[in-house]
């Protein structure tokens, strides 16, 4: 590997430019195992600071720094820059507003989240100390629990290209399914009713997107197959 | 900020009879191909191909293979349509259109296959 990391990034500021433009970076190799986090803090820290991106735990946990890196959507903080074709082409998240350079606007993708009611809802008493799960029926939670909502699945849909203002995406239907799941939960049916909708959930043609690049190798596609089927067993 | 814009409860009978006419379409497409390749390799005639079909099992598979044909055609167009339309006062009408043109098409095939048959 070579000692300088080539990288062409989009630089946009609504406020000033009249269309976004790629800027070319030239970045030296300060250690092994770089991950593009660490390209992006090199360039901030040393060469632009203007350069605006969302970053927190730099650790593959909070998900605020999704890109599109050379294509294919992930995170910085996890993505080695060993094996990326250079020059790495960053860009934001696809299909979203861009406020500033690498930041994009997830209110719309936040706000399609709140609206499966993303919490444990039971109308039965609560017991003494809390309500419990067998280990199987924790299992069951397993695949979906872990989706840090970093929105890398849902921007690199193409059904929620088109049809975002209404398709829930695949982020928020792997979390509508989390809850389906929960045995603690007492509002499958409300659930159900909810997504029960050609366009909130049937605008998912099994493209698979989402499970390419899920940074925690999720199966989002699975999960709104489960989904269908569970519709499908109400009804029969 | 409600941003709910109603429900579409058709999503799940769609998806149900597309993948109902799909698997009917693995079952049942390959035996017009499997005579059409008897017919190639000789072994039978277009008037044996003929006998066939005026009988009444060839002839209750065709109807469920037209059957099978138009639905999934219908539904394949109309989720097509609900994808790239989002203006509902082109979808819906256009959505109507494909249904006419499929249901014709339909009605004229199974007539035809039938009279053939009688």
């Amino acid at each position: 590997m070579s000692n300088i990391i080539k990288l062409e990034i989009y630089r946009y500021d609504p406020e000033k430019d009249a269309e976004p433009s790629m800027q070319a970076f030239e970045v030296p190799v300060t250690k092994a195992g770089m991950k593009l986090l660490d390209v992006l803090n090199y360039i901030k820290w040393h060469i632009d600071g203007t350069l605006t991106y969302r970053k927190s735990c730099g650790e593959g946990v909070c998900g605020s720094d999704g890109l599109n890196i050379n294509g294919v959507n992930g995170l910085a903080c996890i993505t080695p820059i060993a094996g990326l074709k250079q020059p790495i082409k960053v860009r934001p998240l696809p299909s979203m507003n861009v406020i500033r350079d690498l930041v994009v606007d997830m209110e719309h993708f936040f706000d399609q989240y709140r609206s499966i009611k993303p919490w444990l809802q039971a109308d039965s008493p609560l017991p003494e100390h809390e309500r419990l799960q067998s280990p199987e029926e924790r299992a069951e939670l397993d695949g979906s629990y872990e989706c840090i909502m970093c929105g890398c699945c849902t921007t690199s849909c193409p059904s929620w290209w088109w049809n975002g203002d209404r398709f829930l995406g695949p982020a928020t239907l792997l979390q509508a399914d989390r809850w389906l799941k929960d045995s603690r939960d007492e509002k499958i049916g409300e659930r159900l009713d909810q997504l029960e909708d050609a366009f909130k959930l049937y605008r998912c043609h099994q493209i698979m997107n989402c499970m390419d690049c899920c940074p925690k190798e999720l199966n989002p596609t699975k999960a709104i197959d489960h989904i269908k089927r569970t519709l499908l067993i109400r009804k029969s | 900020m409600n941003k709910d814009r109603g429900a579409a409860h058709n999503g799940l009978t769609d998806w149900y009879w597309q993948r109902l006419s799909a698997v009917m379409l693995l079952v049942l497409i390959p035996l017009p191909f499997a005579l059409l390749c008897a017919v190639y390799m000789g072994v039978l005639d277009q008037f044996e191909l003929l006998e066939i079909f005026s009988h009444f099992v060839p002839l209750l598979l065709h109807t469920l293979l037209v059957f099978a044909i138009i639905v999934h055609a219908y539904f394949g167009l109309k989720l097509i349509i609900e994808d790239y339309v989002p203006a509902a006062l082109m979808r819906v009408p256009l959505t109507g259109v494909i249904l006419l043109i499929m249901g014709t098409i339909g009605i004229w095939w199974l007539a035809l296959i039938w009279a053939w048959g009688g």
